[in-house]
């Protein structure tokens, strides 16, 4: 099966298309949102992580997971899938890996945005 | 017809601006909560949003937390609470409803699917909101015809009627302010005989003895 891309192409013209007349872009908006919102979450999980609070790992990765799913990032989100259960049945034995697999899978897809805001904004 | 407000109640920025874009396109007043406190005190204010779009997991108050609150109240039209969560156990769904939410979305949302939950949302609070006001119209209308079932005291010798404020009323003045009805005056053949006949015919003497005085004069 071939790999999935960084960022879902039908989830960006979804987003693209939300955008009401007059108003600002929502795809530019919510991109910049993830990219503002998204690292202190990380943060939060790798110390989490460190120090093996379950429930912290638990709720950074769940909503790590939502932001996600919501721009189609579906590696990311996979990855945050696999935190989100390991924390949910309280055993953070595997995390660390998936932790550094979480860094570097974030910085592609932050990579691919500010592709798309530069393109766009072309 | 105004669109009806919804509420989108999330801590996750990211989803919260998407959904809100989605309701915005399909042309709903939007508002926000970053958490279930705020959403709560949004749905608990004079003006509540008709329709209410929950996070599961938030930071204070969960939603189905947020939806007990919100059913604990007894409203004639209530919120319509739509669940958003990335759980979708058969048992995550089952609780979720049982707490009293009417739906639920798993995220990330479809845009057509979340539209079209929403617009179901938006006919059943028409509904009820329709079903109210016919409610509240029968029951005006019911104690109305009880008011006029009640025992009246009516003056024996001039029919007038004592109404609730201890005033006498003539009984045409106190049936068109308790009922629909309204008169239209006339004689009936026994009153003709008795008053209206008498009155004609000294009417008609009045002026032949008139007549008489004139020719004499």
């Amino acid at each position: 099966m071939a790999e999935p891309e960084v960022l879902d192409r039908a989830v960006m013209e979804t987003l693209r298309k939300l955008t009401t007349p007059g108003e600002p872009d929502v795809l530019t908006e919510v991109l910049q949102l993830f990219l503002q919102e998204v690292p202190p979450r990380m943060d939060r999980l790798r110390n989490a992580c460190a120090v093996g609070n379950i429930e912290e790992v638990y709720r950074a990765a769940h909503s790590l997971k939502g932001s996600a799913g919501n721009i189609g990032a579906q590696r990311l989100m996979g990855v945050c899938r696999q935190l989100d259960e390991m924390g949910r049945a309280g055993d953070l034995t595997d995390a660390a890996p998936l932790v550094a697999a979480l860094g570097l899978e974030y910085e592609r897809v932050a990579a691919e945005i500010d592709r798309i805001i530069a393109t766009d904004s072309n | 017809m105004i669109p009806l407000q919804v509420l989108v109640a999330d801590d996750e920025p990211v989803s919260r601006t998407v959904v809100g874009a989605m309701l915005k396109k399909a042309g709903y007043p939007v508002i926000f909560a970053p958490d279930g406190e705020q959403a709560w005190q949004k749905l608990d204010s004079d003006d509540p949003p008709a329709i209410a779009l929950l996070d599961w997991e938030m930071p204070g108050l969960q939603g189905p937390e947020v939806v007990q609150k919100i059913r604990s109240r007894q409203d004639q039209t209530p919120t319509y609470v739509i669940l958003l969560t990335s759980r979708d156990s058969s048992a995550d769904i089952v609780q979720g409803l049982r707490a009293g939410a009417d739906d639920y979305v798993t995220k990330p949302a479809n845009e057509d699917e979340l539209v079209a939950r929403v617009n179901v949302g938006a006919r059943v609070v028409q509904l009820q909101t329709a079903l109210a006001d016919r409610v509240r119209s029968l029951e005006e209308a019911l104690a109305n015809v009880r008011a006029l079932q009640t025992l009246l005291p009516m003056c024996a010798y001039c029919k007038s009627i004592r109404n609730d404020q201890n005033y006498w009323e003539k009984v045409e003045t106190y049936f068109t302010q308790h009922s629909n009805v309204s008169f239209t005056h006339s004689y009936c053949p026994n009153c003709y005989e008795r008053f209206v006949r008498p009155e004609l015919e000294a009417l008609e003497d009045a002026k032949a003895a008139q007549d008489r005085q004139r020719r004499k004069g």
